[in-house]
């Protein structure tokens, strides 16, 4: 049997060959790719978060740790999918249109993809109708916006009004972000919730999808 | 005083009538002046326009040439995409230096060429300086090391290269550095007095990444610019808490502080003489605030800071702040000596 602690090590120190290592090991020596995850990987995922929320770990740490995670998800999402085990969540997530800075987003995916969600990212500039097809045809529970400028803060609005025209509104929930983004225009444009930051962005995600699947 | 005089004095230390009022306008001068982004960008003219009619209307000590992050990238070949109606952005996803190998390649661009981005700058300096430079500071402005590596690599692989190609990164901000020396020199001879140093992408990484790789840079651009005769503004908007002290330890002789980082810890970090300059949230209280708010937010700067202080928010001044607010800046700077 690997010595499977030095996959949660991996990932904290973002060394990507290493979690890929480990994790073919693992996965070889019969052990369930649900455990790979539940066990090390996100436990790894939370403590780069706790890391990063105390101001340890900074933006770098934090992207190389989600790549070792990534690099480790690419050999188990097939087994995961394959076994029918259930993500903690389906998340499209973007920046909105017109806002091509996408640092937030991607720490906001990982962080995700950390915590166990099915991530849908969608990328950069996201027109409304992709957050809308996401809903429609990928059956995601939550959207994640994202936008770092004032000037592409109405593109959450234009996305939540398309979510409500073609009437898949009440299937998803949504959450926005961003520096210039307030828990106010959070409430104004109708979203369900605002996220601070990456950490409370995740916990967010849980609290909103738990709610949904209980309702 | 001048307005010149008075910005001079202060960062030299020297008694003033009254603080200096140093926000940055970009887009809210743009509507100011009956122009879109687009064109404010594009066309030095109607940035000058733009942003004497600010100054004016807001007594504002200074006028800026900042526009964007892309002007250097877009002279290099970066693909950027231009909006109507705001600044225009380097596309990440197509960076100019996907490819490592690409950087041996790269020539420094003439600040001076016609029809450059780059070019177009200066010509604002110059025009800046006919028009306001008896009385007004004239701001050039240059992209600090960290903001242009990540412009022209894509900033979210620059912050795997800090781990991954230590010999690239430092190569990447060496020709940083050199290019926006030549492009400050230029706009220094076109007659700025003062150049502004923008470097977000530094508040992203962290002190030890920031120690050993941005911070040797960004005092290699700032004894440079020193070195030319230029008064330096430093720029980092973002959470910087983790880095002010080396940010205190460059020799700027204006440092903004971006809402984040409260005022008190700066001052504790940088020691009583530097300047520092902020730091109002600009979205929350700036814009959606109220006049008395933002009077009572900028006592609480002034009183953290010390005398050493320079009114202005943490950022950009945002579109669609109300008149009175703004006026409420004006107002504090007025009548605080």
């Amino acid at each position: 049997m690997p010595e499977l602690q030095g996959l949660y090590d991996a990932v904290v120190n973002g060394d990507q060959k290493a979690a890929v290592r480990l994790t073919k090991e693992g996965l070889d020596a019969g052990v369930e790719p649900m455990e790979l995850l539940s066990s090390y990987m996100i436990p790894a995922m939370d403590e780069v978060g706790r890391r990063f929320e105390c101001e340890d770990y900074f933006v770098p740490e934090l992207l190389l740790a989600a790549r070792a995670m990534k690099g480790a998800m690419e050999l188990i999402r097939p087994l995961l999918t394959a076994s029918g085990a259930q993500p903690a969540g389906r998340v499209a997530i973007g920046t909105v249109k017109g806002d091509l800075h996408d640092i937030g987003k991607n720490l906001v995916a990982s962080m995700l993809e950390g915590g166990g969600f099915d991530v849908l990212d969608l990328g950069a500039d996201v027109a409304p109708e992709k957050f809308v097809d996401a809903v429609e045809n990928k059956k995601v529970d939550l959207i994640c916006l994202s936008a770092l400028l004032t000037v592409t803060m109405p593109s959450m609005r234009t996305t939540i009004e398309a979510l409500e025209r073609a009437g898949v509104r009440d299937k998803v929930k949504v959450i926005v972000g961003g520096a210039p983004v307030t828990e106010q225009f959070a409430k104004d444009i109708r979203a369900d919730g605002y996220g601070e930051n990456a950490n409370s962005a995740v916990a967010l995600a849980r609290k909103l999808v738990m709610a949904a699947r209980a309702a | 005083m001048t307005s010149r005089e008075r910005v001079l004095a202060a960062i030299d230390g020297q008694p003033v009538d009254r603080l200096p009022l140093m926000p940055i306008t970009m887009m809210y001068a743009a509507d100011l002046g009956g122009v879109s982004y687009g064109q404010y960008a594009r066309d030095h003219r109607c940035l000058v326009e733009a942003q004497l009619r600010t100054a004016e209307a807001f007594d504002f000590d200074y006028v800026s040439a900042i526009s964007d992050p892309a002007r250097e990238a877009s002279d290099l070949g970066a693909e950027v995409e231009w909006f109507d109606n705001q600044p225009p952005a380097i596309i990440e996803s197509r960076a100019l230096l996907s490819d490592k190998s690409a950087l041996k390649r790269l020539q420094l661009p003439d600040p001076h060429a016609a029809g450059s981005r780059m070019g177009d700058r200066v010509s604002a300096v110059a025009l800046l300086a006919v028009r306001a430079g008896g009385d007004k500071i004239v701001e050039g402005w240059v992209e600090g090391p960290c903001a242009m590596a990540a412009d022209l690599r894509g900033l979210n692989t620059l912050m795997l290269d800090f781990h991954d190609d230590e010999a690239f990164v430092t190569d990447l901000f060496e020709f940083a550095v050199a290019m926006e020396l030549a492009f400050a020199k230029a706009q220094l001879q076109a007659g700025a007095t003062l150049i502004g140093v923008g470097d977000a992408a530094a508040s992203l990484v962290g002190p030890r990444t920031y120690q050993r790789y941005v911070f040797p840079y960004e005092q290699k651009l700032i004894d440079g610019l020193r070195a030319l005769g230029a008064r330096v503004r430093l720029h980092i908007c973002g959470n910087t808490r983790k880095i002010v002290d080396g940010m205190g330890r460059l020799g700027c002789d204006i440092v903004d502080l971006d809402f984040l980082t409260p005022m008190a810890e700066a001052r504790a970090a940088m020691g009583g003489r530097q300047v520092l300059l902020g730091n109002l949230d600009p979205v929350r209280v700036l814009r959606d605030g109220s006049p008395a708010g933002i009077t009572q937010a900028l006592e609480e700067c002034w009183k953290a800071a010390g005398p050493r202080y320079i009114v202005g928010a943490g950022c950009e001044v945002p579109r669609g702040t109300p008149e009175a607010n703004l006026r409420a800046m004006t107002e504090f700077a007025r009548r605080t000596v």
